[in-house]
């Protein structure tokens, strides 16, 4: 079966594709927690925020459909609780534009502020791990010191999120070959548990069957790996830029916008 | 020489207490072509992780000489490759390169080596500009054919197969026949598919209700129809 991959663009050429994981992890992951802090009144620095992952996005070749698809799929969460903003804080407040000034509450600026941070920070994810291969990602992980051990729980999670949709999917697909009419919610419920519960039991044996596939081959609880990663000047060159244009707007664009 | 598989006597129980295998007396000699035949359930799958040393019962089992024991355990799969029925369960690393380089890396080989016999497994199983792709980018007959190469980079002397051909095309069991045959080590098969073992093995042995109910030639086996009937299976239409 063939699924809508997350990282299906992380297998093109590009500058950015070519850059190493680690420098790249490292960017988002000081972009994220910049863009996080920025104060709840800050939409037209945001705004100046979101041309850096849309350049990385751009010269990596990721179609914008997808990311905004992907970015669509995981918003209904966020969406929620930023719309939530606007029935416990009605402080009014006025804001310029140009010319142009109106009167809004703070309830709804920290939901624009929630959706816009929302959006510029999966930008940036999406433009990581659509540009990196998973194993450079998690290779990258290990060499930056996170815990070997939550590295391989990454790559089963990555390696087997897929065979379980699998599962999911045949599962449904035999459900909906039998139900032939509805079955009211109690008998639904009861039906959805039996195939989670199906699910769970299928993924213990699976993770027993790639135990003994790992034994097999000599695993002894020592993770090996050979590393393929090295850091050149392109990627020095990208660091300073990225660090450049998150610092930039931060120290000396912010206050002017502000 | 030792022989590739030595067992005497060896009976196994499921924890519920059913017999799964009984009294089970096997020798391979290396470079052999065994294929497990038998229905479901018969214990092949079983008999397979025996060899491998992943179930105890009693009785002796020898891989390539050595006494299947927690000292001997690294050496035996070393020696001894097992290639399980499901391809998923077989290559669980991100990509093809680091699931067959898994292996090698465990045996504790050098970087560079490793690095030529992913190059050489890939190789041989066809897969050779495959090596970045992530496992579940392969088709069926390309993950069946990277499942093996996750052994071959151990250059085991021995090889079991459990039920390769498994949800294969007849193209995809072709091109597996085709490689399978083109190995130079021990190859034990436990499959179903009676046409698939005709095609392969030298010698069968014909497992039912954890017994070994025959152990001879391929064909003199699978010729017999009324041996094949009585115990679930078909005369194969190949090589008969």
């Amino acid at each position: 079966m063939h699924h809508a991959h997350i990282d299906k663009f992380a297998y093109q050429d590009s500058v950015i594709h070519r850059l190493d994981s680690r420098v790249k992890f490292i960017v988002v992951l000081v972009f994220t927690a910049v863009v996080i802090s920025l104060p709840r009144t800050s939409l037209s620095i945001l705004s100046c925020y979101a041309i850096g992952p849309f350049t990385i996005l751009v010269l990596g070749g990721i179609p914008l459909r997808f990311v905004f698809k992907q970015i669509l799929l995981v918003s209904p969460f966020v969406v929620v609780l930023a719309l939530s903003c606007p029935l416990y804080d009605r402080t009014l407040d006025t804001v310029a534009f140009g010319p142009f000034s109106w009167q809004i509450s703070f309830g709804w600026m920290r939901c624009f502020t929630i959706l816009g941070k929302f959006v510029v920070t999966m930008l940036a994810l999406i433009g990581l791990v659509s540009t990196t291969r998973f194993n450079d990602l998690l290779t990258g992980l290990q060499r930056l010191g996170v815990p070997k051990l939550l590295v391989i729980q990454l790559g089963f999670l990555y390696r087997y999120i897929f065979v379980l949709i699998d599962r999911a999917h045949h599962i449904l697909r035999a459900r909906a070959g039998r139900k032939l009419r509805g079955l009211g919610f109690k008998r639904e419920l009861s039906t959805a548990s039996a195939m989670v519960g199906s699910l769970f039991v299928r993924s213990i044996d699976t993770a027993e069957r790639i135990n003994i596939a790992m034994q097999g081959r000599g695993f002894d609880g020592r993770w090996r790996s050979i590393s393929k990663l090295q850091i050149r000047r392109t990627d020095l060159l990208f660091a300073a830029i990225s660090a450049s244009f998150i610092l930039g707007l931060y120290f000396f664009v912010k206050p002017v916008l502000q | 020489m030792p022989n590739a598989i030595d067992i005497e006597n060896f009976s196994y129980k499921y924890p519920d207490g059913t017999a799964a295998l009984s009294d089970i007396t096997l020798k391979v000699e290396h470079g052999q072509k065994v294929a497990l035949i038998g229905p479901n359930g018969a214990g092949k799958s079983t008999l397979l992780l025996v060899m491998a040393g992943f179930i105890k019962g009693t009785g002796k089992v020898l891989v390539d000489g050595l006494e299947i024991n927690r000292k001997n355990l690294k050496q035996i799969r070393t020696s001894l490759g097992s290639c399980l029925e499901n391809p998923d369960d077989q290559l669980f690393m991100p990509t093809l390169f680091d699931d067959v380089a898994f292996g090698p890396l465990n045996m504790g080989l050098g970087a560079e080596e490793v690095k030529e016999r992913v190059a050489d497994a890939l190789e041989t199983v066809g897969l050779a500009e495959m090596g970045d792709k992530a496992p579940h980018h392969l088709s069926a007959g390309q993950k069946r054919a990277a499942a093996i190469a996750t052994i071959l980079s151990m250059s085991p002397k021995i090889i079991t197969l459990d039920e390769p051909d498994g949800s294969l095309d007849p193209r995809n069991r072709n091109n597996l026949i085709e490689l399978l045959s083109r190995l130079s080590q021990t190859l034990i098969i436990a499959t179903c598919n009676m046409n698939f073992a005709a095609a392969l093995a030298d010698r069968a042995v014909l497992l039912d209700k954890g017994h070994i109910i025959a152990d001879s030639e391929a064909k003199r086996i699978m010729s017999d129809s009324k041996l094949m009937n009585e115990h679930g299976l078909e005369v194969p239409i190949i090589d008969s």
